[in-house]
């Protein structure tokens, strides 16, 4: 299905297509030079082929899942791959295919900057920005006009502001976590024309009461794969009241009411507005009162996080923020993925058990 | 302040000194009365090691007391240190002191604390140690001075960044950081500009902390004896060339500790002269690092710290030895591109363009051009399970060795520091046959 519908952006709206690795790009930019963004993350499941060899198993499953689909020729409908830096894995990956093969069609790195805003980051990012857009007309074949970023910025405001109301009014809304999940998922291929008529038939759905009845978690890590793991939790009585993902939550970014009249100046902004993310380097302590006002504004009674196995960004922020989440006196479970397709067994119960201690918490206390 | 600095004072000038001395003295009854004879596999030991101990003993004592004498800053191997140099800092790399206790086989023991605490074995080696010395307090150098200042940069990996991000809130300590965009053939120019900025900002708070102004022409001095330490230590290294080998690439992995620890400091400088006088005198004699020289190796990647003695003894047999590492020729590379008539912006340069930040097409030209400078005929590739940025890749750069130049290589898959993440029966075999295939 996702395949048809991106050779029909190519076919019949004459947009070129990009195969976009994870995380943080600007894609307003995209949106503006018609240039349709389809994200890889893995895709889960077992590798598409056997150049995922050519990474050793100790990295990130994401990384080497894209390069089995990428070199192992089932991207062929993409004309260009976008690589934002996102960590020292996908750095690699960027590298490889180009360099070593798998990957003859243009490549396009956006290199975001780390750490927290300070004159030198903002003063970078705003030329890294105008070359990420030089580098992009080059290969759309045409010049970004002005008028159609602001028109793209604004779309893409009108769909951060939908998602973000969505997914605060979670306990409203009258679906199961899967369908939801799905939904925002489309955003990662979609044209953001047609995801935005998506979640406006999501918001239709929003309720006036509570009708979500199940214990309310917070989950956090990169992608929330296997997607299976949503059922998993609706059938243990919980649902998702409060997300993390680095591809759902961290990526709905607060725009500027009114924005910036430079479109650069404003993707600058919501860049550094973006809620905190390890992979960015916000700081910890960013992270810290992020999740806690996560959980309290959401009535947040335990938390799950569901890091990619391997992907230190992820790994290395889990111990102070579990230790704030103790301060809180609510549950954490650690559930590492390893976009396996479906969980096992051993992993339900565990869910399963987290489930019933975080219910019985208040309780016991 | 006074006292502790007179502390600090007297383990360099008076307690480093006598305990090196004790060290020789002992050093040379054990060669009257040797308890074991050599095993013969290796050539005669370098004379320098000893001053390298002396070296490393009185820096890491100075640095117990460092602390409330001086500021003392914690910093990646990778990051422009110099203008610390200038206004006076105490520099630890807990990169090094990591090394260290892998050497000891002291990380599992160390690791443990940050294990406990929630960080994942599945992290670099080097940063579970650190994080377990911080938590725990557990070194073999007695201890660690506590940073004022956090000093990181992307450089080598983004892993510092998690790492040190970590250390800021367990120590309360500020964390700067100069973060370096990834090359991908070339550099744009605002790149370079964005790293100058950050150093500007970098030099402004460690200004502050010192509570003195950065004297521009006296960096200019440090800049130059740390470009000369680093033409030095590329000179030791060439010597390399020479068949046989003076030393081994398993000796470049020790005598590598000033050029990380003291650059730009003319104590680091003078031991390089030092050790290039033997290495050369050595040439000049003969003398091989190992006793017969067959095949000629080189290494990728970090060492495996835990088993060096192991692997070259296992090598050392057969004939084979490492005559060049990547690793060690990293330290040789970002220093001496650095231009003093404008040290800022060549300093950002040189930093920016170090090995660790490039595309893998520009790692596979610069091994390449190793093995045709030191003539070898194989390469071990060590896949390090703690260092992604540096171990991605390197299935198809063995692929290449193999098809471009026509060497042999192999992917041994271990860790730099953490013994429990390598089997050494399967490497020693791995190893073993990989040699065989030189003699088929």
């Amino acid at each position: 299905m996702r395949s048809a519908y991106l050779e029909s952006q190519k076919s019949q709206q004459g947009r070129k297509l990009m195969a976009c690795l994870p995380i943080f790009y600007p894609k307003p930019v995209l949106t503006a030079l018609n240039i349709c963004a389809a994200e890889v993350w893995g895709p889960p499941g077992p590798p598409r082929s056997a150049e995922a060899g050519r990474i050793q198993t100790y990295v990130c499953p994401i990384v080497r899942n894209a390069l089995a689909f990428l070199a192992g020729r089932s991207a062929e409908l993409a004309d260009g791959l976008l690589c934002p830096h996102t960590c020292d894995s996908i750095q690699g990956l960027a590298s490889v295919l180009p360099d070593f093969g798998g990957w003859a069609k243009p490549v396009i790195h956006f290199i975001h900057p780390r750490g927290p805003r300070r004159a030198s980051t903002l003063a970078y990012l705003n030329q890294e920005i105008r070359g990420f857009v030089k580098n992009l007309e080059a290969f759309a074949g045409q010049s970004l006009d002005p008028n159609r970023l602001r028109w793209a910025l604004e779309l893409h405001r009108q769909i951060d502001t939908l998602a973000a109301k969505l997914l605060a009014r979670r306990a409203y809304l009258d679906v199961d976590d899967f369908t939801l999940y799905t939904t925002l998922r489309k955003g990662e291929y979609l044209w953001p024309e047609d995801f935005f008529e998506e979640l406006k038939r999501m918001d239709a759905r929003l309720s006036d009461t509570v009708v979500q009845k199940g214990l309310p978690l917070l989950l956090s890590g990169i992608v929330p794969e296997p997607m299976s793991l949503l059922k998993n939790l609706d059938d243990a009585g919980a649902y998702v009241a409060a997300d993390d993902y680095a591809a759902i939550g961290r990526r709905i970014l607060p725009h500027a009411d009114p924005p910036p009249s430079d479109p650069f100046a404003a993707l600058v902004e919501t860049y550094f507005a973006a809620p905190p993310c390890s992979t960015r380097a916000s700081s910890i302590d960013g992270r810290r009162e992020h999740l806690s006002r996560l959980a309290a504004a959401r009535g947040v009674k335990g938390v799950i996080f569901h890091p990619i196995k391997f992907c230190e960004p992820e790994l290395f922020d889990i111990p102070l923020l579990k230790r704030r989440l103790a301060e809180l006196n609510i549950p954490v479970l650690v559930l590492e993925s390893g976009l396996e397709s479906e969980l096992s067994g051993q992993t339900v119960t565990r869910l399963e058990a987290f489930v019933e201690m975080a219910s019985n918490h208040g309780s016991q206390a | 302040m006074i006292s502790r600095r007179v502390q600090y004072e007297l383990a360099g000038r008076v307690a480093a000194p006598f305990l090196t001395k004790l060290d020789q003295w002992q050093a040379a009854r054990k060669t009257k009365h040797p308890k074991r004879p050599t095993s013969g596999l290796f050539g005669p030991p370098l004379e320098s090691a000893r001053a390298l101990k002396a070296l490393m003993t009185s820096y890491y004592l100075r640095g117990r007391y460092a602390d409330g004498a001086v500021p003392v800053a914690w910093v990646t191997s990778g990051f422009p240190f110099e203008p610390l140099e200038q206004l006076g800092y105490f520099i630890i790399y807990p990169e090094n002191h990591a090394a260290l206790c892998g050497a000891r086989k002291l990380v599992p023991k160390i690791s443990a604390a940050a294990e406990q605490e929630g960080f994942s074995l599945d992290l670099c080696s080097y940063a579970r140690t650190d994080l377990g010395n911080v938590l725990k307090q557990a070194t073999p150098v007695g201890r660690l001075p506590k940073p004022d200042l956090l000093c990181c940069s992307t450089n080598i990996c983004q892993t510092v960044l998690h790492w040190y991000r970590n250390l800021a809130d367990y120590l309360k300590a500020p964390l700067v950081l100069v973060d370096t965009p990834f090359i991908y053939h070339a550099s744009p120019e605002h790149h370079l500009q964005y790293v100058v900025d950050q150093l500007e900002e970098m030099i402004a708070v460690a200004e502050g902390i010192a509570g003195r102004k950065l004297d521009r022409q006296q960096l200019v001095e440090v800049l130059a004896r740390s470009r000369e330490g680093s033409m030095l230590w590329r000179e030791c290294l060439a010597t390399g060339r020479a068949h046989p080998s003076p030393w081994t690439g398993f000796d470049t992995f020790f005598h590598i500790a000033p050029i990380v620890t003291m650059r730009g400091t003319d104590k680091c400088n003078a031991y390089y002269r030092h050790l290039l006088d033997e290495l050369r005198d050595r040439v000049a004699k003969g003398i091989g690092g190992i006793a017969r020289e067959r095949i000629r190796l080189l290494w990728d990647n970090l060492p495996i710290w835990f088993n060096v003695r192991e692997l070259s003894a296992l090598l050392a047999e057969r004939g084979f030895n490492f005559v060049c590492a990547t690793y060690s020729n990293a330290w040789a590379e970002a220093g001496c591109s650095i231009q003093l008539g404008e040290p800022i912006p060549s300093m950002a340069k040189a930093y920016l363009e170090v090995y660790l930040n490039r595309d893998l097409a520009n790692r596979l030209e610069t091994m390449k051009q190793l093995a045709r400078e030191f003539d070898v005929q194989g390469a071990v590739l060590h896949s390090d399970r703690s260092c992604k940025p540096y171990s991605v890749g390197q299935i198809d750069v063995k692929e290449r060795l193999a098809s471009d130049l026509g060497i042999k290589a192999l992917v041994l898959e271990a860790d730099h520091c953490d013994q429990r993440l390598y089997s050494e029966e399967q490497g020693k075999t791995r190893l073993q046959a990989f040699m065989e295939s030189f003699d088929g």
